[in-house]
C-alpha cells in the first residue's frame, strides 16, 4: 500500500517537473514566453545576425523566458548543444545549398520542427534574416501549427534586379499572415515594409546592440606621430571597397603621417592589393585578413578614426562598436546609418571618393589642433545607447503582443494568401498551405503528440540550469556540456522525486 | 523487483524488468511485445498473392517455390537477425557493464564493458528518423586523456524506451555506480 502510494507520488511529481510547462501553452495570457529563434545562421558560422540571436537569447532567458534556437548542422556539428546559461541549439541536419542557406521543398522539415516545437512546448516562433531558408520554412509551418510568429529582418534590399523581385515576391508571401515583424533601423522598416506590401502598423523597429564593456577604449595602444584609420568590413562590393581603393592614395599621398588597417575578408581583397602595390604603400596600409570577433576590439583601438564606406546597409553595427572604442566615426550617408549615432558623434559624407575624402580630411585637421571628443567621453556615450538588455525589453514587448493576438485559421490564412499576394503567387502558396496542413494530419496521425517526451527544461520559469552551477557551460568549452546537462537535470528529477 | 509497463517512442508497451541481486549489482531488462501473429500472416499473404499473380500470367511454377521459400527463409532470417526481444542492461559495481540482446530466434549478442573504462551513464538526446528522441547511453573514457569523454555507446537501441522508463532504469544506474 504505502509503496504504492509512494509511486502515484513519484509519478505526480515527475510529471510536474516535466510537463509543468503545458498549462501555459493553453493560456498564453502567461507573460513568461517559450521561443524558438529560427535562422540558418548562427555560431560557428560567424557575423551580425548569429551574434545578434546569441546575445538576445541570452538577454531573453536573464529575463525569465525559455529559449531555444533552432539552425542547420555546420559540418561535424550536429544534434543538440547547449551553450551557456542553458541555451539549446538544435542544429538539423538539413542540405545546405548555397551560402549556409539550405535547401527547401518547403515540406520536408515539417516533421523535424513539429517534433522540437511540441517537446519544447513553444508558443512563439521567432525567424531571422531573410536570406535564410530554414527561417521562411519555419514561419510557413509554425503558421500551420497555429502558433504565434515574429520576424527580424535584418538587410536592405532593391527592388530593380531579378534576384531582388524574386526574394521580394518571397518576402510578400511569407510575412502577409506573420503577426510581427521587427527591423533593426527605420530604413529597414520603411524597405521591409514596402517590399513585402506589409501594414506598417505590425512592423517594429529595434535596433541591434553591442556589448559596451567588450568594446572600451585604449588611447595607449595608438601610435605616437601618427594618425591611423581603421577599416573593418567583409571586402565585398556592398561595403564600398571601391570607394576606398580609391580613398587610400589619395590621403596617403597628401599624408605622409596617415596609416591605413583594413581587417576583413572577401573578393574585393585584390583590389586593396593592386592598389597597395600600385603606390608602393606596403608599409601604410596593412590587410590583416578575416578577424575573429574578439580581436576586433584589438584592431580598433590602434586607430584614431573609423571609415566606413558601405554602399547600403540597414544597421551598422561596425561603427557603434567603432565609437565604442573612443574612435571618431567617418561614414557614408546611406541606408539607415544616419540613424545610428547621434550627430557630434558621426561625420556623414556621400558615397564618393571625393565627399569621403573632405570628411577625412577635415577630421585629421581636427585631429591635428586636438579638438576631437576623448576617446573616453565618445565611449560614456555610446555606452548607454545600445545595450542587449534594452534590446531585450523592447523584443519582450512584441511578444506579449503578439500573444495576445489571434493565430489566424487555416481559411482566414488562405483568403489572405489569395487576395494580398498576387493571383498567381498567391493560389501556388495557398496550394501549398493546403499540402503542408495535410501533411500535418498525416504525421498527427502517424506520430501523435503523446508520444512525443516532452524536454527537460533547461531555461524559462521551470528551467533546472540556474539551480545547478557547472563548471564546464561556456561557449569555449560547449562542445561536451550537453551531456551534464543531461545528466544533471535528471538527476534533479531524482532529487525530486526521492 | 518490479515489473511495469511502459511505452517506447512509437507507443508499443514495453515492460521493464529492474532486479538489485545486491547494493552492487543491478540488471534492467526491456522486453518489447512479440512479434504480432497478423503482421506475419500479412506479409506472407502479400509476398504469395504477388507471386500468383505473377504466376498466373507467365504460368511458371517456380514463382510459387521461390515465393514459398523466400518466405519462410524470410521469416527465419528476421527471427535470427533483426527482431529483437529483450535488451537488457547488467551493472555490476565493481566489474562493468553487460548488454545482452536476445533475438526471437534465441540468439544472444553480448558486449561487455570494463568499469575501468566507464565514464559515466547519462541520458542524451539525439535526433533520429525524422524526431528528436532521448536516449540511454554509456560514455567511455578517452584511453589517453582519462577526464574526456571519448566514445558514446547507446544502450536499448532497438526497444527505445521513453524518458519515464530511461528515468528508472538511470536512477538505479547510478545508485550502483555512486555506491562503487
Amino acid at each position: 500500500m504505502g509503496k504504492k502510494k509512494e509511486k502515484c507520488r513519484k509519478k505526480t511529481l515527475l510529471q510536474k517537473t516535466l510537463d509543468g510547462t503545458t498549462p501555459t501553452l493553453n493560456n498564453c495570457i502567461s507573460q513568461k514566453h517559450k521561443i524558438c529563434m529560427v535562422s540558418d545562421f548562427f555560431y560557428p558560422n560567424m557575423g551580425g545576425v548569429e551574434s545578434h540571436i546569441y546575445q538576445l537569447s541570452q538577454c531573453l532567458i536573464e529575463r525569465g523566458h525559455k529559449v531555444i534556437i533552432v539552425t542547420h548542422a555546420y559540418g561535424n556539428r550536429k544534434g543538440i548543444r547547449f551553450l551557456t546559461k542553458g541555451l539549446k541549439v538544435y542544429y538539423l541536419p538539413l542540405k545546405v545549398m548555397y551560402n549556409q542557406s539550405t535547401a527547401t521543398t518547403i515540406f520536408h522539415s515539417l516533421p523535424l520542427l513539429r517534433c522540437i516545437f511540441v517537446r519544447e512546448c513553444i508558443t512563439i516562433v521567432h525567424s531571422h534574416s531573410s536570406f535564410s531558408v530554414l527561417a521562411h520554412d519555419a514561419l510557413f509551418h509554425a503558421k500551420t501549427m497555429g502558433l504565434h510568429t515574429v520576424f527580424t529582418d535584418h538587410s536592405l534590399f532593391g527592388f530593380a534586379d531579378v534576384s531582388s523581385v524574386l526574394t521580394n515576391k518571397l518576402l510578400t508571401v511569407s510575412l502577409c499572415d506573420t503577426n510581427h515583424i521587427i527591423c533593426v533601423s527605420f530604413t529597414s522598416k520603411e524597405n521591409t515594409v514596402l517590399r513585402g506590401a506589409l501594414n506598417p502598423e505590425i512592423v517594429s523597429v529595434i535596433p541591434n546592440a553591442v556589448d559596451p564593456t567588450d568594446f572600451t577604449p585604449d588611447p595607449s595602444r595608438r601610435e605616437d606621430g601618427k594618425i591611423t584609420i581603421v577599416v573593418i568590413s567583409r571586402l565585398v562590393y556592398r561595403k564600398g571597397i571601391d570607394l576606398l581603393a580609391g580613398i587610400i592614395p589619395k590621403l596617403c599621398l597628401k599624408h605622409p603621417d596617415l596609416n591605413f588597417i583594413i581587417g576583413g575578408e572577401g573578393p574585393k581583397r585584390l583590389v586593396i592589393e593592386e592598389v597597395r602595390e600600385k603606390y608602393q604603400l606596403h608599409e601604410r596600409v596593412r590587410l590583416l585578413g578575416a578577424l575573429e570577433h574578439r580581436e576586433v576590439r584589438n584592431v580598433l583601438v590602434q586607430g584614431h578614426i573609423f571609415l566606413n564606406t558601405s554602399l547600403t546597409e540597414a544597421f551598422c553595427m561596425a561603427i557603434v562598436e567603432g565609437a565604442s572604442c573612443g574612435l571618431q566615426v567617418v561614414s557614408t550617408k546611406v541606408g539607415g546609418i544616419p540613424e545610428v549615432l547621434p550627430e557630434d558623434l558621426i561625420i556623414l559624407c556621400e558615397p564618393t571618393v571625393k565627399s569621403l575624402c573632405e570628411g577625412l580630411e577635415m577630421v585629421i585637421a581636427k585631429e591635428r589642433a586636438g579638438n576631437l571628443l576623448s576617446p573616453a567621453a565618445i565611449h560614456n556615450r555610446v555606452k548607454t545607447l545600445y545595450t542587449w538588455r534594452n534590446v531585450a525589453k523592447r523584443t519582450e514587448k512584441v511578444y506579449d503582443r503578439v500573444a495576445k493576438e489571434v493565430v489566424l485559421t487555416i481559411d482566414e490564412r488562405l483568403h489572405r494568401l489569395m487576395f494580398s499576394c498576387g493571383p498567381v503567387a498567391g493560389c501556388i502558396f495557398a496550394f501549398l498551405a493546403v499540402l503542408d496542413f495535410l501533411l500535418l494530419l498525416l504525421l498527427k496521425w502517424l506520430v501523435p503528440e503523446s508520444y512525443m517526451d516532452r524536454a527537460v527544461d533547461a531555461t524559462g520559469p521551470h528551467g533546472l540550469w540556474r539551480q545547478w552551477s557547472l563548471p564546464r557551460a561556456s561557449p569555449n568549452g560547449e562542445q561536451k556540456s550537453n551531456y551534464h546537462l543531461s545528466h544533471s537535470s535528471v538527476e534533479l528529477l531524482n532529487d525530486a522525486s526521492c | 523487483m518490479s515489473d511495469e509497463a511502459f511505452s517506447d517512442i512509437n507507443g508499443n508497451r514495453i515492460s521493464l524488468d529492474c532486479q538489485r541481486h545486491s547494493d552492487f549489482c543491478g540488471e534492467f531488462t526491456v522486453s518489447s511485445p512479440k512479434l504480432s501473429f497478423l503482421k506475419v500472416t500479412g506479409c506472407t499473404c502479400a509476398l504469395w498473392l504477388c507471386a500468383y499473380t505473377i504466376f498466373f500470367f507467365t504460368e511458371v511454377t517456380e514463382v510459387l517455390s521461390v515465393a514459398i521459400m523466400l518466405s519462410l527463409v524470410g521469416m527465419m532470417g528476421h527471427l535470427h537477425f533483426l527482431k529483437i526481444d529483450h535488451e537488457s542492461l547488467l551493472v555490476i559495481g565493481s566489474l562493468g557493464i553487460q548488454m545482452t540482446s536476445s533475438y526471437a530466434s534465441g540468439r544472444e549478442s553480448t558486449t561487455f564493458i570494463e568499469m575501468s573504462k566507464v565514464k559515466d551513464v547519462v541520458i542524451n538526446e539525439a535526433i533520429y528518423m525524422q524526431r528528436v528522441i532521448y536516449y540511454l547511453c554509456i560514455l567511455l573514457k578517452e584511453p589517453l586523456h582519462p577526464n574526456e569523454v571519448g566514445d558514446i555507446v547507446p544502450v536499448f537501441q532497438s526497444c527505445k524506451p521513453r524518458l519515464n522508463c530511461l528515468i528508472e532504469i538511470y536512477k538505479q544506474c547510478q545508485e550502483i555506480l555512486a555506491q562503487s
